[in-house]
């Protein structure tokens, strides 16, 4: 084919304007050279957002030549707005993972540098709880840091137990009871729901699997030794099942899918709500949603099943911070990620001003402020201090896992899967991700707190 | 050589036969035409390379990625035609793509027919017609998220709509006290459409007014001469002159019913159970829950050709019916 110059003037042009536009995108992100670390952080409430940057961003950039630049996000969305950065390589210094599973993807596609050096610059080794530190290395090396850890707990009205003299359940039998007096008196007796959010389903099913289930026979599954159709999760579902049946997980089947975090929280502040299996990030929502702040109330999870001892603590990390592979400035990133996670004082500060979880550091009772809740004292204080620890679904099972256990628990609720069916999806799932050699080694049960 | 010697051939009979530039341009000189050309290029430039960059460019990703197993993180293996074995015999998309024809099914008739209907009868209106018009359109032009979030609010089970009726001790209204618009998987689907056709009826009603003002009067006043009444004058003369409107809103719906995202995302993710699942929820699902953003390019190209079928049929039609649209 001849090529005229007529043709050639517009594809010139295309070329030019091309080239131009690239400029214009890829000269946005150059903006950063000069010693900014672009961090990118979602908030539950403006006094949180106020709070992390006075005392994390503002309190880093005194001190140190290289600044912090933090942009806010949609709490909800940010795991999702980060893989997609990630994927497209234009991800901020600091890249957020919503726990270590989704962190050690990021490594090992070398999507975030080795943190190895810097953990023995700053001595996280010693710095985080000894689970916490393990699942944030790959191969023995350090690839993120734990910014965030708290448990599954059981809520509860203080106010409204007393009016009805319950007491806060240890066994299945006395939680049973608890919801069927609950259910009697009209009230909801087990919040619960996925509405405007899915996920909310893997805590209940958290909560159910420590519980019923128990940490031992979680560990067998995630090294490979048990399987999740084994009779514990089968019953442990079916479990799940007779709640729903009888009305008392969210009101019903039908509810389940129309109940939100929101309303599960209010029901609890107005007495409709009996108990409510949810996570310590609730701390800051109950005292604001409750009128008398002092009335909200967390007790350690029932045992489900004769063999669980109770008051297990699933552990959960929700926030994991590594530095992308493409920082400008590796070592400032480092720097932030330790002056974020890495100080116990800065970060129970944070703490005390908005309920936040702290990071898995090595802390006592002594150390925190007097401004902190002693609700969140106590927890704090309790789960070192225990060998009855367990596994959050989100941060020890590997993502299709937890994505599969989210997603498909939907079919449970409606009674269009068996526990049989949902468990061995499940554990399909989970076997191409063991084969593949991208599950988290998980800490052995009943050796840490 | 002249511009007249350049442009200029001559026909098998020998006679000149003009074959350049139109009579307009005749004597300019060379570099104007040729400024006006490049000014041409200067602006449907931009337009290409955004073209380039944003559709055509990803677009052809996207057929690259349905071959491979990419996760977003890792690179790309090519997997063959594994993704597009498994789409075939996934439920989830088996049940999605039902969902999505439903779907277009309603909205090619409820809405089309409201927006139809309503617009003839605001056609007739002497007054307040432009107070009816933006009443019907404002919906239109309010952000997704808002008005799902107050269809939710509206929907729900225990302060919304169906509860306040059933509280108002009208026997045949009680059974509305245990109605779950949005929990019940029979219900979700319809009413997620219900709540988008709120939104978009309004949209077609002004269009289809603007159609059928165009219509010559002439015409309504000959047929009413022939004694025709309201129905026959939208049956013979309305839907014949707008059929252009029609027709193309006709194909812009099943475009856009299965592109359908938004209003079920918000509302309902899919759920219950996938009861309201439709393919760009099980795409948006696979590509950023799961990771799985090579399967997830082989739903898109599903997408891709049920919207090319759409147009390739219409134009097919267009053609054998000889419509002048």
């Amino acid at each position: 084919m001849r090529i005229t110059k007529r043709a050639l003037v517009p594809l010139g042009l295309v070329a030019a304007a091309s080239v131009a536009l690239a400029g214009c995108v890829s000269s946005g992100g150059s903006d950063d050279a000069g010693g900014t670390v672009t961090y990118w952080g979602a908030f539950y409430a403006p006094t949180t957002e106020e709070a992390f940057q006075e005392i994390f961003v503002d309190g880093f950039n005194a001190e140190n030549d290289t600044q912090v630049d933090m942009e806010v996000k949609e709490l909800t969305t940010l795991g999702q707005l980060t893989d997609t950065a990630v994927a497209a390589g234009e991800s901020p210094d600091i890249v957020y993972a919503d726990g270590p599973s989704a962190a050690s993807d990021f490594a090992r596609a070398d999507r975030t540098v080795d943190l190895g050096g810097y953990a023995e610059e700053y001595g996280w080794q010693d710095a985080f709880l000894p689970w916490a530190y393990e699942l944030s290395t790959i191969d023995g090396s350090m690839r993120s840091v734990p910014a965030s850890y708290g448990s599954m707990v059981l809520y509860y009205n203080a106010a409204v137990f007393e009016e009805h003299g319950w007491t806060p359940p240890t066994t299945l039998e006395e939680f049973e009871q608890v919801a069927q007096e609950a259910d009697d008196a009209g009230m909801v007796p087990l919040g619960g729901g996925n509405a405007g959010y899915q996920g909310m389903s893997e805590w209940l099913i958290t909560a159910v699997f420590n519980a019923a289930v128990g940490p031992e026979k979680i560990h067998d599954v995630l090294t490979g030794e048990a399987e999740f159709t084994d009779p514990e999760f089968v019953a442990a579902i079916e479990l799940v099942e007779s709640w729903i049946d009888k009305g008392w997980l969210a009101g019903g089947a039908e509810s389940y899918f129309t109940t939100d975090d929101t309303a599960n929280v209010t029901g609890l502040a107005n007495g409709t709500t009996a108990m409510y299996l949810s996570g310590t990030w609730s701390f800051n929502s109950l005292t604001e949603v409750f009128e008398d702040p002092e009335q909200w109330a967390w007790a350690p999870l029932p045992s489900l099943s004769d063999d669980v001892e109770p008051g297990v603590f699933p552990l959960a990390i929700g926030t994991q911070l590594s530095v992308s592979a493409d920082a400008e400035d590796p070592d400032a990133a480092a720097a932030f990620l330790d002056y974020v996670a890495g100080d116990v004082d800065r970060a129970l500060e944070y703490t005390a001003r908005t309920g936040e979880n702290p990071p898995p550091l090595q802390m006592s009772a002594d150390q925190f402020p007097d401004e902190v809740d002693e609700r969140t004292v106590d927890l704090y204080s309790q789960i070192p201090e225990t060998t009855n620890v367990g596994y959050a679904t989100w941060t020890f099972f590997p993502p299709k896992t937890d994505s599969y256990l989210i997603t498909e628990f939907d079919k449970v609720v409606t009674g269009d899967s068996t526990a049989q069916e949902y468990l061995a999806g499940m554990q399909d799932t989970f076997d191409k991700e063991f084969d593949a050699g991208t599950t988290l080694v998980p800490f052995s049960p009943q050796s840490e707190g | 050589m002249t511009t007249e010697t350049a442009t200029t051939g001559a026909s098998l009979a020998g006679a000149p036969v003009r074959r350049g530039p139109r009579p307009a341009l005749r004597g300019r000189p060379l570099g104007a035409r040729r400024l006006r050309r490049l000014l041409a290029w200067v602006f449907v430039t931009p337009l290409l390379v955004v073209n380039l960059l944003v559709v055509t460019g990803p677009g052809l990703a996207s057929v690259y990625y349905s071959f491979t197993d990419w996760d977003g993180l890792n690179a790309p293996g090519f997997v063959g035609l594994a993704n597009y074995a498994e789409m075939l015999r996934s439920d989830a998309v088996g049940t999605a793509l039902v969902h999505n024809v439903l779907w277009t099914l309603f909205f090619l008739v409820v809405p089309m027919t409201m927006g139809l209907v309503g617009a003839f009868l605001l056609s007739r209106l002497r007054r307040n017609q432009a107070f009816f018009r933006v009443l019907y359109f404002v919906p239109y032009v309010l952000a997704t998220v808002v008005s799902a979030a107050v269809w939710r609010q509206l929907l729900d089970p225990d302060g919304g709509v169906a509860a306040a009726l059933s509280t108002l001790g009208l026997p045949f209204l009680d059974p509305l006290a245990d109605v779950n618009f949005l929990g019940n998987p029979s219900l979700a689907l319809g009413s997620v459409a219900f709540v988008n056709t709120w939104q978009w009826w309004g949209f077609l009603l002004v269009i289809f007014l603007a159609s059928m003002q165009s219509v010559d009067p002439a015409l309504y006043e000959a047929v009413r001469l022939d004694g025709a009444g309201p129905v026959r004058e939208f049956w013979h003369i309305t839907l014949p002159m707008i059929r252009p409107t029609l027709v193309f809103l006709g194909l812009m719906t099943i475009i856009w019913s299965f592109l359908v995202f938004d209003y079920v995302y918000v509302l309902t993710q899919g759920g219950p159970a996938g009861s309201t699942d439709v393919l760009s929820t099980v795409l948006y699902r696979e590509a950023f829950q799961n990771q799985r953003h090579g399967y997830a390019s082989a739903v898109a190209m599903l997408l891709s050709v049920i919207s090319a079928a759409t147009v390739l049929g219409y134009l097919a039609l267009r053609r054998r019916l000889r419509w002048d649209v």
